[in-house]
């Protein structure tokens, strides 16, 4: 239970409204419509969305889309069939899904577009907050390295949230910029969010600047694994670098001092709020009635949209702790090769 | 049976041995005038030690890929899946690496090299026995290929990155331990050298015992040209310092995993009858099979070879990353396509070299590189190399009079 | 009437080829003995060729026997064939357009040192062995080094007709081996076939030009829709009735019918 007292705290006013907001669901079911759900992650979404509707005593049915948007179509069809009360749908293409939302929609089923935003009028959007992702990146990177030459090592270029993530690095380090505290010194996309793209061109940033960088912005945890292998041939292993997704691998350079920070995004904690909000929209409520409702409307078409977004959890070397609560990762995995300096978690 | 009168006059030339190849000769120029357009567009930042160490190793991935992929083109095939492959690979050595074989373990790392060198040999052997044994043509088949490979690259680890590899793994990389030190790197510049001038040697004795006028000025001169463009590498490399010190660091590991691959691949198309076979089955498959060459066979060799290369080049990625993720080697297929191309490959089969590949990947990196210092964005990037690349097929088809 | 005697070189007893539907060739027989010019004639699509890659080894027959000096023969590929001397200069030429006239004249069967897994080529010794092969049959085609793509329609049948004579025909196949060529070239091939039949080499001629074959053969093997319409000595029948069989498929008297002769209403 300390873990979900510090993590409300943490995940910021909005999760923890939801998390106390009271719910009797019997005889509710939700339908999940997974995108692909081969991909690791909506194992980990699943079982808070699980947990979060039996906890109320509603029922979970699910599909898989397995990456096809007519998959997708007629899974939908398929749950409005057997009559869910609402329905969650992680979107494979959120333009080509929204033939099967008007249809839902016209058949007065709410539906809530889970982690991939779908831009549609009376779409309920719940996902982490991936601006509060770019403002923590920045945030603690500023912290440590609150002057200097930054580098920003920006997601896939062709991918709305990369951009989402640049809007929140840029709320919190453009002030900066502008009383000269901060200059940027190098800027690039990484397509596809590939590490060795990454690193290629981290390594030409700092031929370019000759080595004259102080702090990297990198937008995930991925990019930020091919910054490091760059620092690391030219010796500046150990400046501040940034990431999000608490990858493995990025939680342990995190231990052992070359990376500072990961926006780590708990998948367990979104399929709770999904569920939350499912079971509360199923059972009538006005969608901005729905405790810590927002107003989205940051997306490419600027369509407004009731949202639930999730904070992110700030992680650094300093608690670390919270993800060993969480089962995230193992002790060994953490700390593997930590020997001096070790962090508070892995003494 | 002879009418011909536009015949030239007699003259004995050494098989093979035109002195120069000049289409390769013309990349290495152009690579010249993008080196100097850069350095000045760059305030003096592309031609110097560092600069040029960064591109060496960056470019050692694709054109060890591209290596492969001019035996696959000149086949008259294709290989779209050397992305997912590498990165397939690659993923399985990081997980054996990592979480399987004790850590601690001497033989760790090697085995996972050989096991990884052993799978991308049988991926190889699978597309090949599509393409070669069943008929399917191969842009199909490696489509597919591409496809299988991404998706078995995230299930061996359901998409987690996992690191970090083993120290000495990890030289293969070129990260800050990665070359070969000033020393070790003058001896292999004399060792190579050395060994140069005895093969062209013995060549030129052989030939002329039989009675062909060999070019002996020629290979004199190509002789001095390697000699100094070679010392003028090993020089450049060593005067990259390492970090905080005055230590030069030499030629990197992987330009050295490069250059033992493209020796291999030089010897075994112009010399070996595999090289010749996958010419001939280019050029006129039914040729081929009418003299007795076995096709299926060389076929299928040559995407074993092209499944080899890329767990070669998995190696080098992963220990330069020094992580597996599941996304490694992404799109890689497009860059190794295209240098083998700009190199001189042609895809209706039949023509193709492995140096001009090599020139070929150090042109797009070029490119890539130059832009970046120059602060261009990866987008201005894309639309130069894809320019690049129609100029340089075009200037080829033009110049050899092609219609 | 087969004139000669002894064991033939060749022996094709009812060979058959489909190709889907299509049967290419239908239940020939021929023999051809040392020695001896054997004219296969017949229509563009007569199955002529067929015919002949099934002794090239080039296709595998769907049933019948050959006997090679009366041996029989299995001829499951053209390396076998080429064991076996028979030696082909196809239609095609079967020349890669990207190789030079060394590279085409050796291919497959390339002069090499076996290194482990590498077969090294001794690309100087081909070289030389080109030079001389290829001089002998025209001494002003010297340009060894160009691809093929580059050489006359004359130099490239030079080429296809040197790799016969380096590797020793015993069997030699010509499938219309004068199609691309002027008549002073024309010339020079008959000159050569009857060279190499002084020499004893059997040899296969499949030529349209009638006067040719008459000046050159011993013997006609006349096919209509892949099957013989008749064998005859080249003395024991005029060109007009050669012609009858091709066209008609009609067997002229002096000739001894197949199973695709036309059924004579007299
Ligand atoms: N490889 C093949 N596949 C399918 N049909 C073929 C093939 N080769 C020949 N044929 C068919 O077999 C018949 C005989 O062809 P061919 O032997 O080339 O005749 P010819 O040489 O007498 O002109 C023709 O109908 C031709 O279309
Ligand atoms: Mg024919």
């Amino acid at each position: 239970m300390k873990r979900r007292t510090l993590m409300s705290l943490m995940a910021g006013l909005s999760m923890s409204a939801l998390l106390t907001a009271p719910a009797l669901a019997a005889d509710i079911t939700v339908g999940m419509s997974w995108a692909n759900y081969q991909e690791e992650r909506w194992k980990i979404d699943e079982s808070g969305l699980r947990a979060g509707l039996e906890e109320m005593g509603a029922t979970l049915v699910t599909a898989d889309a397995q990456s096809s948007n007519e998959r997708q179509a007629s899974d939908i069809d398929g749950l409005l069939a057997r009559g869910v009360d609402a329905l969650l749908i992680v979107a494979w293409d959120s333009e080509a899904v929204i033939p099967s939302v008007e249809r839902a929609l016209a058949e007065g089923i709410p539906v809530i577009a889970y982690e991939r935003q779908i831009e549609y009028p009376g779409v309920f959007y719940v996902a982490f907050d991936p601006v509060e992702v770019g403002r923590i990146q920045a945030r603690e990177l500023v912290k440590v390295q609150p002057k200097g030459d930054y580098v920003i090592i920006k997601g896939s270029p062709t991918d709305q949230y990369a951009h989402y993530v640049l809007t929140g690095q840029k709320e919190i380090i453009d002030p900066l910029i502008d009383n000269g505290d901060i200059k940027i010194v190098g800027e690039q996309w990484t397509d596809g969010w590939v590490p060795d793209n990454a690193q290629k061109n981290m390594e030409n940033i700092l031929t370019a600047v000759n080595d004259k960088v102080d702090a990297v912005l990198a937008s995930n945890d991925g990019t930020a694994g091919g910054v490091v292998a760059a620092l690391s041939s030219v010796g500046l292993e150990g400046i501040p670098v940034s990431g999000q997704d608490g990858d493995i691998a990025a939680l342990n350079r995190i231990a052992l001092g070359s990376q500072t920070v990961t926006a780590w995004k708990d998948a367990r904690e979104l399929g709770r709020l999904g569920a939350k909000v499912a079971a509360a929209l199923a059972s009538g409520t006005a969608p901005e009635e729905i405790e810590g409702a927002v107003v989205w409307d940051k997306g490419p078409k600027g369509t407004a949209q009731n949202a639930a977004v999730l904070a992110p959890v700030t992680i650094t070397r300093d608690n670390l702790d919270v993800v060993l609560d969480a089962d995230w990762i193992s002790k060994e995995d953490l700390c593997a090769g930590v020997t001096d300096n070790a962090p508070d978690a892995c003494k | 049976m002879t009418t011909e009168s536009l015949d030239p006059p007699a003259m004995n030339v050494a098989p093979r041995d035109s002195g120069f190849n000049v289409r390769t000769l013309s990349l290495v120029g152009l690579l010249f005038v993008i080196a100097v357009t850069f350095h000045l567009l760059s305030g003096g930042l592309f031609l110097t030690a560092r600069n040029l160490y960064n591109i060496v190793v960056q470019t050692s991935v694709v054109a060890i890929l591209a290596c492969g992929m001019t035996i696959v083109i000149v086949t008259r095939n294709i290989d779209l899946s050397v992305g997912s492959v590498l990165g397939c690979v690659g993923m399985v050595i990081a997980l054996l690496q990592i979480q399987i074989f004790p850590q601690e373990a001497a033989w760790n790392w090697p085995l996972t090299v050989v096991i990884g060198l052993a799978l991308g040999a049988l991926i190889g052997a699978w597309h090949g026995f599509w393409i070669a044994y069943l008929g399917v043509p191969s842009f199909v088949v490696t489509l597919g290929g591409l496809l299988i490979f991404r998706g078995a690259a995230f299930e061996v680890a359901q998409g987690k990155t996992l690191a970090p590899f083993d120290p000495i793994y990890r030289l293969f990389g070129g990260g800050i331990d990665g070359a070969l030190g000033v020393g070790p790197s003058w001896m292999l510049f004399v060792v190579i050298m050395v060994l140069y001038g005895l093969g062209e040697i013995l060549v030129h004795r052989r030939q002329t015992r039989l009675g062909f006028h060999s070019k002996a000025r020629a290979k004199v001169l190509r002789f001095a040209l390697v000699l100094v463009a070679a010392a003028a590498f090993v020089a450049t490399m060593n005067s990259y310092l390492k970090p905080r010190s005055d230590i030069g660091r030499g030629v990197p590991i992987p330009a050295l995993v490069l250059l033992s691959v493209v020796l291999f691949m030089e010897f075994v198309t112009r010399f070996t009858t595999f090289g010749r076979y996958i010419f001939a089955i280019g050029g006129n498959i039914d040729a081929a099979r009418l003299n007795g060459i076995p096709t299926r066979r060389t076929v299928l060799v040559a995407f074993i070879t092209m499944g080899v290369l890329c767990a070669i080049a998995a190696v080098v990625t992963t220990a330069r990353l020094n992580a597996g993720t599941s996304s490694t080697g992404e799109l890689l297929e497009l860059s190794a396509i295209a240098a083998a191309v700009i190199g001189g490959a042609s895809l209706s089969g039949g023509r193709g070299t492995i140096a001009g590949a090599v020139v070929g990947a150090l042109i797009i990196q070029s490119l890539e590189s130059g832009m970046v210092l120059i602060g261009a964005s990866s987008s201005q990037r894309m639309v130069a190399i894809g320019l690049v690349l129609m100029a340089a097929v075009f200037a080829d088809k033009y110049l050899s009079g092609e219609e | 009437m087969e004139t000669q005697t002894g064991k033939p070189l060749v022996e094709m007893r009812g060979v058959f080829k489909a190709f889907g539907g299509v049967h290419a060739v239908e239940d020939v027989d021929v023999t051809l003995h040392a020695g001896e010019v054997v004219a296969v004639l017949g229509h563009n699509g007569a199955g002529k060729s067929t015919l002949m890659k099934m002794l090239a080894g080039a296709y595998r027959r769907d049933a019948g026997s050959v006997h090679i000096d009366g041996k029989a023969a299995e001829l499951a590929s053209p390396a076998e064939a080429f064991e076996l001397g028979i030696e082909t200069i196809h239609q095609t030429l079967a020349l890669a357009d990207n190789l030079d006239a060394t590279a085409n004249l050796f291919l497959g069967r390339e002069i090499a040192w076996r290194v482990g897994p590498f077969r090294i080529m001794d690309s100087a010794r081909m070289r030389d062995v080109a030079a001389k092969v290829i001089s002998q049959l025209n001494p002003r085609f010297t340009n060894l080094n160009t691809p093929c793509r580059d050489l006359s329609g004359g130099q490239r049948q030079t080429i296809a007709i040197a790799r016969a004579i380096h590797f020793e025909a015993h069997v030699l196949i010509m499938d219309e081996p004068t199609a691309a060529l002027g008549p002073h070239e024309t010339a020079m091939v008959a000159d050569l076939i009857r060279e190499l039949k002084s020499k004893g080499i059997g040899i296969f001629l499949i030529s349209h030009d009638i006067h040719d074959v008459f000046d050159l053969a011993d013997r006609v093997v006349v096919m209509k829709n892949g099957q013989v319409v008749g064998t005859a000595n080249t003395s024991d029948v005029s060109q007009d009735d050669v012609l009858g069989m091709i066209i008609l498929g009609k067997c002229p008297e002096g000739a001894i019918p197949g199973p695709g002769a036309r059924s004579n209403p007299q």
